[in-house]
């Protein structure tokens, strides 16, 4: 199949060969064939079809009966991240423990701060504030201020401003 | 009509909507799954050709079908998800030729937006795991696990909300995802993802591309060891992969199916919204894509699934008209088509709009669809029954008993046709002409009644008569014998084979003869107790001349016996209870399996399953035929043997997949019937009814008939006229000639016999036909066609301007009577009090047929009611109006005569979108709506506030699954009034997938007991991939979900007769009632259509 086609076709790129009939035939040779339907008179529904009806159990196996995580998308993705920094930074860890915060909203503020200081120390050479940007704003004005507030920056103003004051700072 | 309701199919659907190949059944075995929306089809491909397998019904509206095949498998899994956010992996377990459920789940969310353009369901072609794109911005991942076991699904955001299709890339190293969106200016791009499994999200593919075709909306992903994608556009077709790009324009088309011809991807074949199929080649060096060609190979129904079977052989499935298996030849023939289209598989889908009508006058009802679409469109006239296509007929009064002999042994045809009467017998033959005459057989007794006569060996007759019996040559028609019954005892009934003879005469005597050349022997005589009713000794065993096995029907203590013959020793004795006797028995084979039927004086039938070596009966049934007594007659049609029951209600007895079928011959009243296979008349019946002979042939056994009238446009209305013997239509043309595509609207009028097109009154441009009738109004005897419709200006959202136009026909011609602009599209009209009632656009109108003064007509505004969104669908019944709208659901109107107004008397406060309207009762109106629900609501008159009569109140909800585009009152099958089921109000539907569908209404005794079978039903008929029936029917929108209340499914009910003798028990306990009981009030039902 596949001789056929390079060798028949002359390789010319993008030349639109609609409408120049009768020459179909050289891409029709050498279609895929098993063997079945050969039969030179196909014969089709000689009788009808039998209508199944299942009368057996049709539960399946107990672990196949498949569900969601339930997880909320967002809060699952700030777990991996929250995962990811548990694993490779330690800084990370002790701004938790500097803060020691009770509240969750804040608790997630500062995972996204320290996100953001992880991303801030490779920015420089990997080019990637495209993602700090997009960190910035997928983040809620709650965090973006409490955020603010560690840098001792004013947390007046709509989020926008917010974020143009933040990468301000992170340069 | 009431309130409780009984739903059927009396057509399944057609609409294929989907279809693969692979090896299902077996890991030898190559398989078609075809589906139809709510049925997956099983299919064998052999050498000969397609067999057919399995038909499979399924919970739920198919959404994604594939076959996968997950690691250490050796055939594939079918993959289902259902629009209803159920998905299920079902696998073949050859042994038990059952379909076993290896995983199934609901993947549905609790927030989310339902993805506009469609459910997509895809597999990693290296089966890691599968994709679901269901709501926006989400996309659903179900992952295999290395045992091919699937495990917890998980949500991914898509930050691409407009997807138009995603796929899988082959030959990618992690699962990676191409996918087509759309932005907010219109644009269209690729972009691909990997999916991460382990973080559970996306990261950035390895290449995209921006700024495609504005109209690209397929995605076919190339496998190893090309890989890359091609994205399908209106105007070009592009290859695309992260190292190559190549691009071809092609002719504007929209590309509707593709299916892949070499397993390394290099052809395709592309079906696009005109029906023609191309083949799509990728040029390629080594691994490297070099180029594009497309190909025109010819014309196909417009394709909505197109799968390569093998050896140029090929499925295209249609939405849009009949399904079909084409061969794709090496050489064009003269059209330069390649396509040569072996085989049709009949669709009735979309079924837009349909009549019931009695063109033969015979009370029997037929639908007539407008089905198809675009070039596709067609009538169909699907008709119920038996038909008899009379061929000669004769006057004759009085028939008791005809019988068809040959004049040789050998002779293929019968030339002799007996007729008996109460004291004569006359004897009618084929004369040169080929003409009937009646003629003598010199050996016969002409002046008795005639009990029985058949063809003996050599060369002989046999005739019966209450005296005797004779033995007559059929070469020179010559007495050769004689045997005279015992004195004082006269013969009441007999029998004959070729070789023997069994009768009976007064006092239980059962004699049984045995014919030789010229002689005939009483070779052994047996005393009974009782009188003898009705025998049989048709040879069911491998002698066709010679019977050992005789069914013997008893007077007194109402028993048929079985005896061995020739010695006549009774083997069993089956007492059939109640006090009626049987009137007819007889012994017959279908597929291999015997049976014994017994029909009784009262149009009862019992059939058991005979066991042709100990005699044993098993497996008693029963049904009801009709109300009069019935005699069997075995006939053969296409070299297959049925069963004719001639009574009140003839009916055709059959088998097909081993199981009784009962088939209504569309014949009123038939006395006697018997196989009359002449020279000129070769495989027809004769058949005695009302004082009249009639010879004819019969239909195809099958219970729908369906003839197909191609009209290469769409028609959208139809309208029957019983005066005019006419058909009208509002239909529509594509016409793709030039280089825009336009629509050309017409009224057409066609003969109510050969469907020709009889006169054509196009509508104007832009304007379209919305509604048709057929009516006459007060102070005039002439009958019209009455035609609404609507001026759709590109510009416009909703149409603005709309005509209504009187038609006379006069010579076979449409006479524009009147037209009468409107404000709006007519998007229904009804005949009203002697008025015609148009709904346009928001408002319900009512016009008067005025008289002019110079004496022509014109319609004229008398009253009308505003406040619908748009009043789609409206349907009348004395003074009261229903409506149906767009999106307010129905509501209920009154006509005041003495005010000349209308005003709303009640409406249902649900926000149903309404696609069709009926009016069951005066209280009970029947709706249907976008998301495949039926409803019916009721008027409150008793309501003891204004508040609580100003509501119509919701009495029933179910989820037909199905949606309907037309009710009408009316009846598939043909009514006799006498018969429980002919009492049985129903209305018909047509659906979008070609479902013909019955809804019956029926009393509330029934419908308790219908329930409560239902229930048991689902204890034992389990749902194929574990999906839940009860789930299924329940009511089901965007709003809410209710479970299915005064509404049951006759589609279940029905399986009961499907189902083993031990499951039936079981069943029966439950309800406490016996089987016989339930299989005849199932049987009934069916009966309806």
């Amino acid at each position: 199949m596949e001789g056929n086609c390079s060798a028949s076709s002359p390789s010319d790129s993008s030349n639109p060969t609609v409408g120049s009939g009768g020459g179909a035939s050289k891409f029709l040779s050498n279609l895929p064939s098993r063997g079945l339907l050969s039969s030179t008179v196909l014969s089709s529904n000689p009788g009808g079809m039998r209508v199944y009806i299942c009368d057996h159990d049709t539960s399946p196996p107990e672990d196949q009966c498949i569900k969601t995580n339930p997880a909320n998308i967002l809060i699952r993705s700030f777990m991996l991240k929250n995962q990811k920094r548990d694993s490779c930074s330690k800084d990370g860890k002790g701004t938790v423990a500097n803060q020691g915060s009770r509240k969750r909203a804040a608790e997630k503020a500062l995972d996204g701060k320290a996100a953001g200081k992880k991303a801030m120390s490779s920015s420089s050479q990997e080019g990637s504030s495209r993602v700090l940007d997009k960190d910035l704003q997928s983040l809620t004005v709650e965090k973006l201020r409490a955020l603010l507030k560690e840098k001792g920056l004013s947390v007046k103003g709509r989020k926008d401003d917010l974020i143009a004051r933040l990468r301000g700072v992170n340069g | 009509m009431s309130i409780w309701n009984y739903v059927v199919t009396a057509h399944k659907p057609t609409n294929v909507t989907h279809s693969c190949v692979g090896n299902f059944t077996g890991p030898q075995e190559v398989n078609l799954i075809v589906a139809k929306c709510t049925r997956i089809e099983i299919h064998l491909l052999t050498t000969q050709g397609l067999q057919p397998m399995l038909d499979v019904p399924i919970y739920g509206r198919i959404a994604t079908l594939e076959l996968i095949r997950p690691h250490g498998e050796t055939q594939d899994l079918l993959f289902i998800a259902t629009e209803r956010y159920k998905f299920c992996v079902l696998q073949w377990d050859p042994e038990n030729v059952e379909v076993i459920t290896r995983s199934m789940g609901d993947v549905s969310d609790r927030i989310g937006r339902p993805t506009d353009n469609g459910q997509i369901g895809i597999v990693d072609p290296d089966c890691r795991l599968i994709g679901l794109h269901l709501y926006d911005g989400l996309f659903k991942v179900i992952p295999f696990d290395n045992k091919g076991q699937l495990k917890e699904a998980f949500n991914i955001r898509l930050e691409e909300l407009q997807v138009l299709d995603i796929k899988f890339l082959y030959g990618c190293p992690k699962p990676t995802i191409v996918v087509l969106y759309q932005d907010n200016k219109d644009a269209r791009h690729v972009k691909t993802y990997e999916v991460s499994m382990k973080d559970k999200d996306f990261i950035e593919g390895p290449w995209s591309q921006n700024n495609l075709d504005n109209g690209a909306e397929l995605l076919i992903p190339v496998p190893p060891p090309l890989c890359g994608v091609l994205i399908i556009g209106e105007e070009t077709i592009v290859y695309c992969s992260a190292s190559a790009f190549k691009a071809i324009p092609i002719r504007p088309s929209i590309t509707r199916a593709y299916g892949r011809v070499d397993a390394d991807g290099s052809r395709y074949l592309l079906g696009d919204h005109n029906g023609l199929l191309h083949l799509l080649v990728i040029t390629h060096e080594k691994e490297k894509v070099t180029g594009l060609k497309i190909e025109l190979l010819g014309e196909t129904s417009v394709a909505s699934s197109i799968s390569y079977l093998d050896n140029a052989v090929v499925f295209v499935g249609s939405s849009y008209g009949d399904s079909q298996l084409i061969k794709l030849n090496l050489q064009a023939d003269a059209k330069g088509s390649y396509v040569e289209v072996i085989e049709r598989y009949v669709n009735l889908g979309p079924i837009v709009d349909f009549c019931v009508v009695d063109l033969e006058r015979q009370g029997q009802g037929q639908v007539v669809t407008c089905s198809g679409a675009y070039k596709d469109g067609s009538l169909r006239i699907v008709r119920n029954g038996i038909g008899i296509n009379e061929q000669a007929s004769v006057e004759l009064q009085g028939i008791k008993g005809m019988w068809s002999l040959r004049s040789a042994t050998d002779d293929p045809h019968d030339t002799f046709l007996v007729v008996s009467f109460i004291s004569e017998t006359r004897i009618l033959a084929m004369n040169l002409e080929d003409e009937l005459e009646e003629t003598e057989i010199e050996g016969f007794c002409s002046d008795a009644q005639t009990l029985f006569c058949h063809d003996a060996i050599y060369d002989q007759l046999v005739q019966v008569t209450s005296n005797s019996v004779r033995l007559v040559s059929s070469t020179s028609r010559e007495l050769r014998n004689e045997w005279f019954s015992p004195a004082g005892y006269s013969i009441n009934v007999a029998t004959a084979n070729s070789t023997q003879i069994l009768l009976a005469t007064g006092g239980g005597h059962l004699v049984y003869l045995e014919i030789g050349d010229g002689v005939l022997t009483e070779a052994k005589h047996a005393q009974l107790e009782y009188d003898i009713s009705c025998l049989d000794i048709n040879p069911i065993g491998d002698n066709p001349n010679y019977s050992q096995l005789a069914a013997v029907g008893m007077w007194t203590d109402i028993s048929v016996r079985i005896f061995s013959l020739p010695d006549l020793n009774l083997i069993t004795k089956e007492l059939l209870g109640g006090e009626i006797i049987s009137r007819s028995v007889l012994l017959c084979s279908f597929e291999g399996i015997s049976y014994l039927l017994c029909a009784l004086g009262d149009g009862h039938l019992l059939n058991f399953v005979l066991n042709t070596s100990n005699g044993e009966l098993a497996d008693r049934k029963k049904v009801s035929l009709g109300t009069q007594p019935i005699t069997l007659r075995t006939f053969s049609s296409k070299n297959t043997t049925h069963v004719f029951a001639a009574s009140d209600r003839p009916t055709v007895i059959y088998s097909s997949n081993k199981k009784l079928l009962y088939s209504n011959v569309n014949l009123k009243e038939v006395s006697h019937m018997c196989p009359f296979n002449s020279a000129a008349f070769p495989d027809s019946l004769a058949i005695a009814k009302e004082g009249e002979l009639t010879i004819g042939t019969i239909d195809e056994i099958q219970k729908l008939h369906i003839r197909s009238i191609p009209l290469g446009e769409h028609a959208r209305r139809i309208c029957h006229q019983e005066q005019t013997q006419t058909f009208a239509i509002c239909s529509l043309k594509y016409n793709q000639s030039s280089a825009e595509e336009t629509e050309m609207h017409f009224i057409r009028l066609l003969d109510d016999q050969t469907f020709d097109f009889k006169s054509t009154y196009p509508l104007d441009q832009f304007e379209c036909g919305c509604s048709i009738l057929s009516c006459s109004f007060s102070d005039d005897n002439i009958v019209y066609y009455c035609v609404g419709t609507a001026y759709v200006m590109p510009e416009e959202n909703e149409p603005t301007k709309g005509r209504i136009l009187v038609f006379a026909v006069e010579d076979g011609k449409l006479q524009l009577i009147a037209e009468k602009e409107t404000k709006g599209a007519v998007y229904s009209l009804n005949a009203f009090n002697g008025k015609l009632l148009a709904a346009i656009n928001q408002k319900i109108q009512l016009y008067k047929w005025m008289l002019r003064d110079d004496g022509s007509r014109e319609l004229q505004s008398e009253c009308g009611h505003h406040g619908h969104i748009l009043a789609l669908y409206v349907q009348t019944r004395g003074d009261f109006i229903v409506v149906g709208d767009l999106m307010k659901s129905i509501s209920l109107l009154i006509y005041k005569h003495e005010e000349g107004a209308i005003e709303e008397r009640a409406r249902d406060y649900n926000a149903n979108w309404m696609s069709a309207v009926e009016i069951l009762d005066d209280d009970v109106y029947l709706g249907a709506e976008n998301n495949f629900n039926l409803f019916t609501v009721r008027k409150n008159s008793e309501g003891a506030t204004d508040e609580e009569r100003g509501r119509l109140e919701v009495v029933g909800e179910y989820h037909l699954g199905e949606f309907v585009n037309r009710f009408r009152h009316g009846s598939l099958v043909m009514r006799l009034p006498d018969s429980d089921v002919g009492q049985i109000p129903t209305v018909i539907f047509g659906t979008v997938n070609g479902v013909i569908g019955v809804i019956a209404s029926l009393p509330h005794e029934q419908y308790v007991f219908l329930e409560k079978l239902q229930m048991n039903l689902r204890k034992v008929i389990k749902g194929v991939g574990a999906l839940s029936h009860e789930q299924w029917r329940s009511f089901y929108n965007e709003k809410k979900t209710a479970d299915a209340r005064n509404f049951v499914d006759g589609d279940l009910i029905e399986s009961f007769l499907d189902l083993s003798r031990k499951r039936m028990d079981e069943i029966s306990k439950a309800m406490s009632v016996p089987v016989e009981e339930l299989m005849k009030r199932v049987e009934e039902l069916t009966r309806l259509h």
